[in-house]
């Protein structure tokens, strides 16, 4: 390990090395078994698509939860025989139970957030592209990386039973707020479902950490020769972002979900107070709430940049390719994704200025929030800036980025409302949170995981995905995620409250019954657009137009210098050095400059 | 000297090399610490939260005033001091343990190794103690106007203030204590006893690897290092711990 | 247990082993820890005396913030020489001790929100009356 030239024959001391201590693994490879090769496998490009395929599972469950609840919030007055003939008594008589209509919020919200956004975008992309980008074999453990996809897999298999008990799933929202979600006596939802919540979400934080450390450990120090921190792409910096965000915040969450399990189990009193349910007072005294919700938002906020970070360094890196030009503002960029990651873990208790926190305290939260206007803004200039004229290729991967960046800014400009606790009073809980946030971070960030898989695709399998097929897919989806969720800002604004199954018996509402069943109607067809998208990716997997050169889409990082299948080891022979940073598009009357290739002696200053 | 040369000529993050001159396990297991001391100072600061919402706080010299075979005699402190130094002693152990793998001293680390993992094992005995103790010795309380024996447990606390001029056997009779005491002292002892057990789990491994001369064939001990670094870490918490449970 | 396929590329340079002044080191720090063990002792004993009696608030706040520093201090030596952070290079010590500087937010949030229950726990007692205090209340006058 420890060798006294930094540089060159480096791999030839470090291969000995490894064959003294592995005789199994060899330089060359041989045929690999079906089971280490497709389901134990260490090759991070493998595991990436393991990632990739189990979150598109969740998201299938998630977004029919979503229609299904939608369902039933459009067409309050109809019922659905058929759902009592699939769900049972959660569908008594064709009409959503009012305790499944919660847990299948509960599980959207769990589903989407942690399993899709968080494990399937970041597990994904971080692992497929750390090391193809940075210029390394593989994460520098490769066998945590594994464990980290099968403790993923666990806490799936966890969640997903939690679906058929008897009791049904946790339901008292994605957030289990104490004391509904400490009383078993309280709803249905909080008996075993609940305890399989928290058991699943300790296992998914297991995941998390053994992804993230390792997301760390190989970006810090297996980076290529030459790979300095500023000539990495912007991607390797959000993850890097992102892992960080990870491995300091969801510890927080598990302190939380362990003293929650307490209370629920032991008869602590951490969170409960003085508390009558169904006329029986409960001995619990002393504890509070609201000590839940800041735990709970200390990660819950970074939760939120951690989902959407990673969709944001894909998408300042396909903007650059598919603009040819540069990104615009690299350093700062780097800046204001520091700067996210720094703020994300200062203003958690924004979320919290109506349940009882203290008002003052509030007001420090406020002004920490706002300021995370700053770096956001940066980032959207820049996005827009490198877009400015440059020479746009509209491939599908291009605008899910340009649809990234439109969401984001209409997203974001609701935050300023929400960020201020005075306006807050009126908005909270209202159809205006759940517009804000869903095309801020929900859309947004599927709309980054889109641009990636589109982009990455050839990279992954070989192949290209239908394009038609994905214009469908963008157009529907963009015009749809606009339709369903511009509407709510205006039920919000005029005081309609989320979470209730029926609206119809209240009349200040009644006019927006119209509405939301157009909500409906356009949910149900953006659902149906990404089961199109799901068929292009497992028929193009197959069938898609294959990927003829290295580099289809003339880009400058590593991953287009690998072969277009690459093994395990990524490149056959030496790695390549990193001669300048990843951006150097249309450049001395270059189209592009591959971060492999020397500076050379006349050229410009970047 | 080529290598102190060649570290001073580096520039660290260029790349093809670590930044920080260490290898990647270790860098792992630091940030792994930190994320640990993350999950640590959650409980402690949630402890703290609720504490300081308590008009009322049992005195941890009134609490913890017991030694095992003292019988009744009131000796603050003076049980958890022995814990405290049981660790200290076990962590000066593990340090050496790891200078003596610098030396590739095959022996030494077996010998600084075992007397790690028997510190390891007197702590969890001392910690066992404690815990029975406080659970089974019974405090005479006034509860609903009756006078009752409880012991300290996660839902009942008998370190109340005392009721005054009240007696029961001899013994003065306080009322109950915030019930979050228990739950916070046996959570957070529990957690940090749970991280001993594993530490010792993983030192018994790196032992038998020891004697099984896994690391002089591999050429280095840095596992020991690792796992040193996790025990060291168990014994800093234990400062802080100690801090917040026994001390203030 | 880690394997490698290919390999990493990963170089570190050799740390030169410690010698006897290492020794010597640890030696040191285990006495200097066990000092400072013991004056937090015998801070804590003082306090315990000193509850016996009346007590001034801010001499007890004060001792509790000496025993804080000291136990800061003691974390400091366990971490810089037992863990050999502090024979580190820059670069590693400033990724693992800037982060946590993330705890003096958490800590001051915290303990503010914590006081402030304590505060609306103490203060709601005008509208709603503690237990022995509505007694006296419920007994209308005439009606006995």
């Amino acid at each position: 390990m420890s060798s006294e030239s930094p540089v060159h024959g480096h791999e030839e001391v470090i291969s000995s090395h490894v064959h003294a201590g592995h005789e199994v693994h060899h330089h060359h490879h041989h045929e690999e078994s079906f089971v280490s090769k497709y389901v134990f496998s260490q090759d991070h490009k493998m595991i990436a698509k393991q990632f990739l395929i189990t979150g598109m599972i969740w998201a299938v469950i998630g977004g029919l939860f979503s229609v299904l609840f939608r369902l039933q919030l459009g067409y309050p007055e109809m019922t659905f025989p058929i759902l009592e003939d699939i769900f049972g008594k959660w569908a008594a008589g064709g009409r959503i139970s009012n305790d499944f209509y919660y847990s299948l919020v509960t599980m959207h919200g769990t589903i989407l957030v942690f399993f899709v956004l968080t494990a399937g975008l970041s597990g994904t992309f971080a692992n497929l592209l750390i090391p193809l980008q940075i210029g390394a074999r593989d994460m520098a453990s490769p066998m945590l990386n594994m464990l980290s996809y099968w403790f993923f897999f666990l806490a799936s298999i966890i969640m997903f039973s939690s679906l058929f008990l008897q009791s049904g799933p946790a339901s008292g929202g994605w957030t289990i707020y104490p004391p509904l979600s400490a009383l078993g006596q309280a709803t249905e939802g909080s008996k075993l479902g609940m305890d399989f919540w928290l058991v699943s979400m300790a296992m998914f934080i297991v995941s998390s950490l053994l992804g993230g450390l390792n997301y760390i450990s190989t970006i810090l120090n297996m980076r290529t020769k030459g790979m300095s921190m500023t000539r990495m792409p912007l991607t390797i910096w959000a993850i890097f972002f992102t892992a960080v965000l990870g491995v300091l915040s969801f510890p927080v969450l598990l302190s939380g979900a362990i003293l929650l399990l307490f209370d629920r189990n032991l008869g602590t009193s951490f969170y409960l107070s003085e508390i009558v349910v169904k006329g029986e007072i409960l001995p619990n005294e002393g504890g509070s709430p609201i000590l839940f919700q800041h735990l709970f938002w200390f990660l819950g906020h970074p939760e939120v940049y951690i989902i959407l970070l990673p969709a944001m360094g894909m998408v300042s890196e396909v903007l650059s390719v598919n603009s040819r030009k540069p990104i615009f503002g690299y350093l700062a960029m780097v800046g204001s994704l520091f700067a996210i990651c720094i703020l994300a873990f200062l203003v958690w208790a924004h979320h919290m200025f109506v349940t009882g926190l203290n008002p003052f305290l509030g007001a420090f939260f406020v002004l920490l929030t706002l300021l995370i206007a700053v770096p956001s803004a940066i980032k959207v200039f820049n996005w827009l800036t490198t877009l400015w004229r440059g020479n746009l290729r509209l491939t599908p991967g291009m605008l899910f980025s340009i649809g990234f960046v439109s969401l984001f800014i209409s997203g974001g400009l609701t935050g300023i409302f929400l960020g201020n606790s005075t306006l807050d009073i009126h908005l909270h809980d209202t159809y205006f949170v759940v517009a804000h946030f869903h095309i801020v971070m929900g859309v947004a960030s599927m709309f980054g995981m889109f641009a990636g898989v589109y982009h990455w695709f050839p990279k992954m399998y070989g192949r290209f995905m239908n394009n038609t097929l994905a214009y469908i897919h963008f157009w529907v989806t963009l015009a749809g995620a606009y339709l369903i969720f511009w509407p709510m800002h205006y039920s919000g604004l005029a005081g309609m409250p989320r979470r209730y199954t029926d609206y119809s018996n209240w009349h200040s509402f009644n006019m927006f019954q119209d509405m939301s069943r157009f909500i409906s109607s356009v949910a149900m067809v953006v659902f149906a657009v990404q089961l199109l998208f799901i068929f292009n990716f497992f028929y193009s997997i197959f069938k898609g137009r294959r990927v003829t050169s290295t580099n289809p889409w003339g880009a400058n990082t590593l991953e287009w210098t690998t072969p277009v299948n690459p093994g395990h080891g990524n490149w056959p022979g030496e790695i390549p050095e990193v001669h300048r940073w990843a951006y150097d598009y249309g450049k001395d009357g270059r189209d592009f400059i591959s971060q492999t290739e020397p500076v050379g002696a006349d050229e410009s200053k970047h | 000297m080529a290598t102190a040369q060649a570290q001073l000529d580096t520039k660290w993050w260029s790349g093809g090399k670590s930044p920080f001159n260490v290898e990647y396990g270790k860098l792992m297991m630091w940030y792994f610490l930190m994320s640990d001391a993350f999950t640590f100072g959650a409980f402690l600061i949630s402890y703290g939260t609720i504490r300081f919402s308590q008009n009322y706080w049992p005195d941890p010299n009134h609490v913890f005033n017991a030694f095992p075979g003292a019988g009744h005699a009131n000796l603050p402190l003076a049980f958890v001091s022995l814990m405290t130094f049981i660790l200290i002693i076990s962590s000066v152990t593990m340090v050496l343990a790891v200078h003596a793998g610098h030396h590739m001293d095959k022996k030494g680390v077996i010998k600084w190794m075992a007397w790690t993992i028997v510190g390891g094992f007197a702590f969890l005995a001392c910690q066992a103690w404690e815990w029975t103790h406080l659970i089974t010795g019974h405090h005479a309380v006034l509860i609903d106007g009756k006078i009752q024996e409880i012991g300290t447990t996660v839902t009942h606390n008998p370190w109340g203030p005392y009721v005054p001029n009240l007696l029961h056997n001899g013994e003065p009779v306080s009322t109950t204590g915030p019930v979050a005491f228990g739950g916070y002292f046996f959570g957070i002892t529990g957690f940090h006893g749970f991280h001993v057990f594993s530490g010792v789990v993983i030192n018994i491994i790196m032992l038998l690897m020891t004697i099984n001369g896994v690391f002089d064939r591999k050429g280095h001990y840095q596992m020991i290092e690792k796992a040193g670094l996790y025990w060291h870490f168990v014994d800093l918490v234990w400062v802080f711990v100690f801090l917040c449970f026994y001390l203030i | 247990m880690e394997h490698h396929v290919e390999s990493s590329t990963e170089v570190t340079f050799h740390h030169p082993p410690g010698g006897s002044d290492t020794i010597k080191r640890i030696i040191k720090t285990t006495v200097l820890l066990s000092v400072i063990t013991i004056i937090e002792l015998g801070l804590g004993l003082w306090m315990y005396f000193l509850h016996k009696g009346e007590p001034s608030h801010g001499l007890i706040l004060a001792i509790k913030g000496i025993i804080v520093i000291l136990s800061l201090a003691k974390a400091f030596y366990i971490v810089s020489i037992f863990m050999h952070l502090g024979d580190e290079i820059r670069n590693l010590i400033m990724t693992i001790v800037v982060p946590l500087a993330l705890f003096v937010w958490f800590i001051i949030a915290f303990l503010w929100e914590g006081d402030s229950w304590l505060n609306l726990r103490n203060t709601d007692g005008h509208s709603r009356p503690k237990t022995e205090q509505r007694a006296p209340e419920a007994k209308k006058p005439g009606v006995e």
